[in-house]
């Protein structure tokens, strides 16, 4: 059993590891070649179908979605990447406070915690966008804060448990600095658990920010992101529905790939 | 008892927080329920009366005051845009949410558990491969999308349900339970595939702990260690995960509802949201925090059950 | 026992789910009632069920049918006798006298009385809280009772349009609640609401006109129009009044598309204050850049009617079709006024768009597109409808923006008078003493023909300022289920149901 479990992990690794630079590739290409202007129009190729002129045909203001795709791919991969940046870096100083020191402290972090995770995050982003206009760094940042509960809780756990292992306390018994002790000593023996947190946390980035758009509250048009022109396409499902596949593959690709990688490393 | 207790302040702690929270949000949002209610043909003289009748003009933390007074009074307030008790509303549309949490629930449950476990016993099977790999395909779905599909596949081309025809708890039961049967599937999918995805291998993992080979070595037979020792151990994490799902399910099933129309709290909190209505988000929300911390405290009385050596503290 | 209970539980689980989903099979539809029908609505009604304070556009087409005015629209434009059978205008439009028709009741059994009908004038004249319900009310000298059915109403000055006001919904001085429990005299009565599901109206059996055609009215909220065919084809309603060209494109030929317009005026509407815009030479390149008929290519598959000012073709004698083609696109042209205007390295703004109007959104789209092509870069900025209400229309802090501007009533004023310097909904914040002059020679006026000149010139005032940025008037697709016919469009933003029968 042992040794075909080994050859499975390889196998995520690989379809993981391959999916992921597929996307990657995608979008750095986009960054310098799209074949059309991701926003120019044209009312003649309205809806127009796959063709080796449209590689994934048109949109509803006759929009090369190739192009778009290739634009949307990249803001949706930023937003995804700045969410869990945010989420993680503010998410790892707080649990560890909050885990190494635990106490009253603690106690008010978690509670302040629990009062972001019942926030409704729709109204976190509304408040956002009535504060400095909406786009797509408000959305990152909406997102980052609403993620920063749940990497606190993760990392928290991860301090709560190693803060009594004996190497901690050798290395208090050698005169470290509580923040040494936290961030050069436990820090790095989360990163296991971390990785996997941040993972996940970039999936969900993704998919919460096609929800967004879904609510009308994502990056603002013509600017594309994956989960707008999602949003955007359902509307013509029967009329183009390849307008609503391509970037619904992508984000499935997109995910899926993350999470096999994450699955991939974790067994590694 | 103890324990209840401090729940409790926990629980009236982040309520206070998060109450405050919103309402600090609305201070900041543009727009309010004054010119909400008077549209456009307010003019500014009309906008102004009414703030001043409302009492939107006196200090956000007065405000709140006025709220959490009325609140623990058992005042909630009347709606500004339905001009309806908040109370009412809200517990109205509760039973809309809660059976819909449930059901798709259930649907979790026994959708993962045996597949769980046949995944577990036949690990590296090409079943299993098979599965793991839907469940990826499954959970890199976006919600919203996975709604309209369901409806496009199920209500549209085998016509098992009517797509938008919600029916009211109140007029028929059954028929309100079927509508939501295809929600509640949405809802359910991904979360069923992670389900399964963690009992795969917290049960691989527990299998390979030393009194599953002293079981083995005193010739018990596969599915009697499973059930006995492994599933019942390997259960820990599963609950720890299907209570984070069911407290996600009661806050963040807004987008299926948006999606099949099913009037429920999301579709009332994103409304008041739009409208400025803050008496009826506070009141959702608090609602939702409630429950919440119900599941929480449930989880933990189960672990109890589960296995003895956890006790509450 | 716990083994039992792991095996036993599923599958009790699988059977419930079972027989759920196979009811879900064969509860199908309910058989079809005599008349009954569900007509679905992009939002809710979320605000007062009191006619004089509903304030959304949503909700005044719904309370058409359950209230009525001395007199109300038809759908011609013209105006009919309601609750009044009769009226008589005299020095020439300052003094109108008004005939109660005799046994009309409201929807409690009640009849109306001339108190009520002073109640509910007086109710909207009001100046107490601020400012009056309905603006054009503060020209009300006095509104009298002379017998049990007579009432005459002065004002201070004629005004010939002022019959169009008296639309204004009668209703019983003696109601509790009239936020939650409407009660009018129209065609329909209040059943029930629930808040994001439904919105229930009956017959009125007692109706003093030609009773409805149809007894039982559900309006459901649908809250993703996308999936409007869906649920138009699978039943769950029946008629929707506003599907995109796509979607009637795809409903199959069990359901009727009646094709008309939304009767308002989409712009893009500037603020004359910002800095930019107020030099004419950037307004006028503006209008130049854009082309009409490609936007409605784009958002429309090419429907919509092309405006070239602020009125529509529903008002017939008013509308200038020939100002359509004051601004044709001219990019050639459009440059060399910017750098007239020393934007010749090009100039930015924003457009802000209420989020709830995808017709709108994807107008400013295009336009962004189109104003590339002359060196200008426009943003466009989504917010909520609330949060438009109160930043671009109350606090008018906005550059430029994309909406549907609609006539209140059935008068040119109620579109024209919004661009006189001193208009509290001058949300633009236009300023010009000609077009002052010439809207206070056309209101004032007795004369039809006079008035009509005078309108005509303030909308070519409008157009050859380059006011705004006008583009159309929307197009409107009705989609209704053949079983029921007798659909009539409105010059105004109504759905009369009234009229709706089964089709037989």
């Amino acid at each position: 059993m042992a040794v075909n479990v080994n050859r499975k992990k390889n196998y995520n690794l690989i379809l993981g590891g391959g999916l992921t630079g597929v996307i990657m590739l995608f979008i750095l290409i986009g960054i310098f070649y799209t074949p059309y202007d991701p926003d120019a129009m044209n009312a003649a190729d309205k809806f127009a179908g796959v063709s080796i002129r449209h590689l994934m045909g048109c949109d509803n203001f006759g929009r090369d979605v190739f192009s778009r795709v290739l634009e949307g791919s990249r803001t949706t991969w930023l937003v995804a990447a700045g969410t869990v940046f945010i989420g993680t870096f503010f998410g790892v100083i707080l649990g560890a406070l909050t885990g190494y020191y635990g106490g009253i402290v603690d106690e008010i972090l978690m509670r302040v915690n629990d009062a972001v995770f019942a926030f409704p995050s729709i109204l976190l982003a509304l408040t956002f966008i009535s504060i400095s206009g909406s786009g797509r760094y408000q959305v990152v940042i909406a997102l980052g804060i609403a993620f920063i509960p749940s990497f606190a809780r993760i990392v928290r756990g991860e301090f709560i448990k190693c803060k009594n292992m004996d190497y901690v306390k050798n290395a208090r018994l050698q005169g470290a600095g509580d923040f040494r002790i936290m961030f050069v000593h436990i820090l790095p023996n989360t990163l296991t658990v971390l990785l996997s947190a941040v993972m996940i946390g970039f999936n969900n980035a993704v998919l919460a920010e096609a929800g967004m758009s879904f609510l009308g509250i994502g990056v603002q048009p013509p600017d594309a992101s994956l989960g707008r022109m999602l949003a955007e396409a359902q509307s013509y499902l029967f009329r183009a529905p390849a307008y609503a596949v391509f970037p619904g593959v992508v984000i499935i690709l997109m995910v899926l790939g993350f999470s096999l990688l994450g699955d991939g490393l974790k067994n590694e | 008892m103890r324990y209840a207790g401090k729940k409790m302040i926990t629980m009236l702690l982040t309520l206070f927080a998060v109450t405050l929270f919103v309402f600090l949000a609305f201070h900041l949002i543009s727009g309010d329920p004054a010119t909400s209610m008077l549209g456009t043909d307010a003019t500014p003289e009309r906008i102004a009366a009414l703030r001043q009748e409302l009492g939107l003009n006196d200090p956000v933390l007065v405000q709140y005051g006025r709220w959490a007074k009325g609140f623990l009074t058992g005042d909630m307030g009347t709606s500004y845009s339905y001009r309806l008790p908040v109370g009412e509303m809200v517990l109205d549309k509760l039973p809309v949410t809660v059976t819909l949490t449930i059901m798709a629930f259930i649907l979790i449950v026994i959708i993962s558990v045996p597949m769980g476990i046949y995944t577990a016993r036949h690990a590296g099977g090409w079943v299993d491969r098979a599965i793991y790999m839907v469940n990826q395909v499954i959970m890199a779905f976006p919600p919203f999308f996975a709604g309209i599909l369901i409806t496009l596949v199920f209500g549209r081309i085998f016509r098992l349900f009517t797509p938008g025809g919600y029916v009211s708890y109140e007029k028929s039961f059954a028929g309100f339970v079927s509508y939501l049967f295809f929600p509640a599937l949405a809802i359910a999918l991904p979360k069923a595939a992670m389900a399964v995805k963690l009992l795969r291998s917290s049960l691989i993992s527990e299998s390979k702990l030393d009194y599953v080979r002293t079981a083995y070595s005193r010739g018990n037979a596969t599915r009697d260690v499973l059930y006995k020792h492994v599933l019942k151990n390997a259960l820990i994490p599963l609950i720890t995960f299907l209570g984070m799902a069911l407290a996600d399910m009661i806050a963040g099933s807004l987008i299926i509802e948006q999606v099949f129309g099913i009037p429920g709290l999301g579709r009332i909190l994103l409304s008041a949201i739009s409208n400025r209505d803050y008496p009826v988000v506070m009141a959702v929300i608090v609602c939702i925090a409630v429950l919440v911390l119900l599941v929480n405290m449930a989880v933990d009385i189960i672990y109890g059950l589960v296995d003895p050596r956890i006790t509450v503290e | 026992m716990k083994r039992k209970g792991l095996k036993g539980l599923p599958m009790v689980f699988v059977l419930t789910t079972l027989a759920i989903a196979l009811s879900g099979c064969s509860g199908d539809k309910k058989e079809e009632t005599s008349s009954q029908i569900t007509i679905g609505i992009p939002q809710d009604i979320e605000e007062s069920l009191d006619p004089h304070k509903a304030v959304g556009a949503g909700t005044e087409e719904i309370l058409f049918n359950l209230f009525e005015g001395l007199v109300k629209p038809e759908s011609d434009g013209s105006l009919i006798p309601a609750v009044a059978s009769a009226y008589e205008e005299s020095e020439g439009g300052r003094v109108y006298t008004f005939t109660l028709r005799e046994g009309v009741k409201f929807h409690d059994g009640s009849a109306v009385t001339a108190e009520d009908v002073k109640y509910s004038i007086d109710k909207c004249a009001d100046t107490s809280n601020g400012g009056p319900l309905v603006e054009a009310y503060s020209n009300i000298e006095s509104f009298e009772i002379k017998d049990a059915s007579t009432v005459v109403m002065t004002l201070k000055e004629a005004d010939t349009e002022f019959l169009a006001y008296m639309t204004t919904a009668i209703i019983p001085t003696a109601n509790e609640n009239p936020d939650t429990n409407p009660i009018g005299t129209g065609p329909y009565k209040f059943v029930s609401r629930s808040p994001q599901e439904n919105f229930v109206v009956e017959r009125f059996e007692d109706y003093w006109g030609e009773p409805a055609g149809i007894r039982d009215v559900t309006f459901r909220i649908c809250s993703n129009t996308d999936s409007l065919v869906m649920d138009l084809e699978g039943g769950s309603i029946d008629m929707f009044a506003r599907v995109t060209a796509t979607q009637a494109a795809e409903l199959s030929d069990r359901f009727e598309i009646l094709e008309g317009t939304m009767n308002l005026v989409q712009a893009m509407y500037l603020n004359h204050e910002a800095e930019i815009f107020q030099d004419v030479r950037v307004r006028k390149a503006l209008c130049y850049a854009i082309d009409p008929e490609e936007i409605m290519m784009m958002v429309s598959d090419g429907k919509g009617t092309e405006i070239g000012s602020s009125m529509f073709p529903a008002f017939g004698k008013y509308y200038m079709e020939e100002l359509n083609d004051t601004y044709n696109q001219d990019i050639e042209k459009a440059k060399r006024l910017l750098e007239e205007a020393g934007y010749a390295n090009g100039l930015s703004f924003t457009i802000t768009v209420p989020s709830n109007y995808q017709q709108h959104i994807d107008t400013a789209q295009v336009l962004v597109e189109q104003f590339k092509a002359i060196g200008v870069d426009a943003k466009i900025q989504l917010i909520e409808w609330d949060s438009w209400l109160s930043d671009v229309y109350q606090n008018r802090d906005y550059e430029a923006t994309v909406v549907g501007v609609d006539a209140s009533s059935l008068t040119g004023s109620s579109l024209l008078r919004r661009f006189t310097s001193t208009a509290g909904n001058n949300f633009v914040n236009y300023s010009n003493a000609d077009y002052d002059a010439a809207f206070e020679e056309g209101i004032s006026s007795t004369d039809d023909a006079r008035k009509t000149k005078y309108y005509k010139e303030c909308e070519r005032i409008l157009a050859e300022d380059a006011v705004n940025v006008y583009i159309q008037d929307l197009p409107e697709f009705v989609a209704l289920n053949k079983k029921y016919t007798g659909y009539e469009f409105y010059p105004l933003y109504v759905q009369d149901i009234a009229k709706l029968r089964l089709a037989q």
